[in-house]
């Protein structure tokens, strides 16, 4: 093959891969009830391929519902973390749960050798900062660049930014097991990863494997999470609202929760998931941001979300802070750059807090004006605003123009 | 190399001395928000200025600090060039000059971290951003910076993070 074409068929795989990436993403998003009958289908099929008998079927609004009733019942649901003298000699004997999870974790090793490598990766890995185009041009393999686009995009967007979210919800993060969720929807990101190399013709798997894989993308594309038990599978609904916005610098089409006047994520239940720009918040940080609670916020995203939500100026005044000095904003004329001394329980560090006013007006004819965190040795405004820029204080007295 | 100009009536070059936001969105083909006044003269500036979390750095203050890691300039094509995305990744800074005026490159090395490209511009260049409007860049080389702030979070050598608006 001459190297144009090639590059010709890289675009194309490229512009295949984008466009799958975007429907497993849009599974892993869906706001829609579950296609119940596909669900049960496949789970029915999945307790077929260890000889377990179809389950009964238990639907419930949301992960908190469902994790109540795997709680109720450790018959059902019986711990699958075993340890020495309680493991079970023979694989059958093992739970359900643990009997399906091993197989899928065949399964995977089994798409890993077909694809030539993990899914994850070792941490020495850093994703390319270019878009995939460009990286293409420069002679970056396939394989690499369809991991960036689609099983780092979607990990990124499905399991870092909403299914954590929502489990830090729904399961304290502390205590024992919850039984083995699986995670229907939000697994499309590793679904994805595998379901793209064998459309894309970069993989072939044996039959079985690929029977699997099938039954599993049914679940990603029709439901939420759901708890396999001993004769019984509770199937938690998908929710009824996620509102996400894009991560800064995203070049995959990658997200985060965000919603500033209400929950960013809502269950049929009304469980809810508050998220500012990816952070995960309490729903104080919404309904009822105060001083005190933010001082006595443990989480500096919390913390910083809260204050941006008051406002800078509205923080400042209420949590008494001191004021070191005040000097005019060079290049922004009519405008101040505060500083200000910050009690060691908001940062864990020492520094000092600088408000500043933006150049532009807002929609509302305003200012917006925010706090920058800057080295606690400053005491002269200008020279910590030039800081933020790398300059010296004297360069930046000579901002011409601030817009 | 022939360098097609887009296909407006009567492209204003964007060297003319009372470019506006109005004339500089219909020839650049990008849009800002409604409330930016629109009518008024942009500015040319040949020294310091700031838009939003981008500050452009005449390159004699900053030597020492920021250097060419290669000869790889690229000239900036009609249709503007993106330094940065904001946060939310829908509000791009982005660079438009008239072609053959103006070329950068992001092949800097800066001892503080913060430089994203070079530009040297022979002509007046501009910078526009949705939400903060536009600026002139009078003819010269600049540095153009991201801004940081003080991680509050992380203690060590590595304590700084980005600012983005």
């Amino acid at each position: 093959m001459t190297p144009v074409s090639a590059l010709s068929q890289g675009a194309h795989r490229l512009a295949l891969a984008r466009r799958l990436s975007d429907e497993w993403r849009a599974h892993g998003l869906a706001a829609r009830p579950a296609d119940r009958p596909a669900a049960e289908a496949a789970v029915v099929a999945l307790y077929r391929l260890i000889d377990a008998p179809a389950p009964e079927f238990v639907w419930v609004p949301s992960p908190t519902a469902a994790l109540s009733i795997v709680h109720d019942d450790p018959h059902t649901f019986p711990p699958v973390h075993f340890q020495g003298a309680n493991l079970p000699k023979y694989p059958e004997g093992w739970p359900l749960a643990a009997q399906l999870a091993n197989l899928v974790q065949d399964l995977r090793r089994g798409l890993d050798r077909a694809v030539g490598h993990g899914v994850s990766r070792g941490s020495w890995w850093r994703p390319l900062a270019i878009p995939a185009e460009r990286a293409l041009t420069t002679g970056v393999a396939i394989p690499a660049i369809i991991d960036m686009v689609v099983g780092d995009a979607l990990y990124a967007t499905l399991h870092n930014c909403v299914r954590a979210l929502i489990r830090a919800e729904s399961m304290p993060t502390t205590g024992g097991t919850d039984g083995m969720t699986w995670y229907g929807q939000h697994d499309a990101h590793w679904i994805g990863h595998y379901d793209v190399y064998a459309r894309l013709g970069l993989a072939q798997y044996r039959r079985s494997d690929a029977e699997l894989l099938a039954l599993l993308a049914e679940l990603a594309r029709s439901t939420g999470w759901w708890w396999p038990g001993e004769g019984r599978c509770v199937m938690a609904e998908r929710p009824t609202e996620v509102h996400t916005e894009p991560l800064p610098d995203a070049l995959n089409g990658e997200v985060r929760l965000h919603r500033d006047d209400g929950p960013a994520v809502r269950f049929a239940d009304d469980t809810q998931v508050h998220a500012l720009h990816g952070t995960h918040v309490p729903t104080w940080v919404m309904t009822d941001p105060s001083v005190e609670r933010i001082h006595a916020e443990r989480n500096i995203e919390v913390r910083r979300s809260a204050i941006e939500r008051i406002g800078w100026d509205t923080y400042i005044a209420q949590a008494r802070l001191r004021h070191i000095a005040t000097s005019g904003d060079p290049g922004n004329p009519g405008s101040a750059l505060h500083l200000y001394d910050v009690p060691r329980e908001l940062w864990s560090r020492p520094a000092r807090l600088l408000l500043v006013v933006n150049g532009s007006v807002e929609p509302d004819g305003t200012h917006r004006r925010y706090g920058l965190s800057v080295p606690a040795h400053f005491d002269d405004p200008v020279a910590a605003a030039g800081w933020t820029y790398g300059l010296s204080g004297e360069h930046y007295a000579r901002l011409a123009r601030r817009t | 190399m022939t360098t097609t100009m887009p296909a407006t009536p009567t492209p204003t070059p964007l060297t003319t001395p009372t470019m506006t936001l109005a004339d500089l969105t219909r020839r650049s083909g990008l849009d800002v928000l409604d409330h930016l006044e629109r009518q008024v003269t942009i500015p040319v500036v040949d020294g310091l200025q700031a838009q939003g979390d981008l500050i452009v750095v005449p390159y004699a203050f900053v030597t020492r600090a920021v250097t060419l890691t290669s000869g790889n300039w690229r000239e900036v094509p009609a249709a503007g060039v993106e330094l940065l995305r904001s946060a939310a990744g829908g509000n791009p800074h982005t660079l438009v000059a008239d072609p053959g005026t103006c070329r950068w490159t992001r092949q800097v090395r800066d001892t503080m971290g913060l430089a994203i490209a070079m530009i040297e511009t022979s002509a007046v260049a501009y910078l526009i951003h949705p939400e903060h409007g536009g600026t002139g860049i009078a003819p010269g080389r600049y540095v153009v910076r991201r801004q940081r702030e003080r991680d509050t979070e992380r203690m060590g050598w590595r304590g700084d993070r980005m600012i983005a608006d």
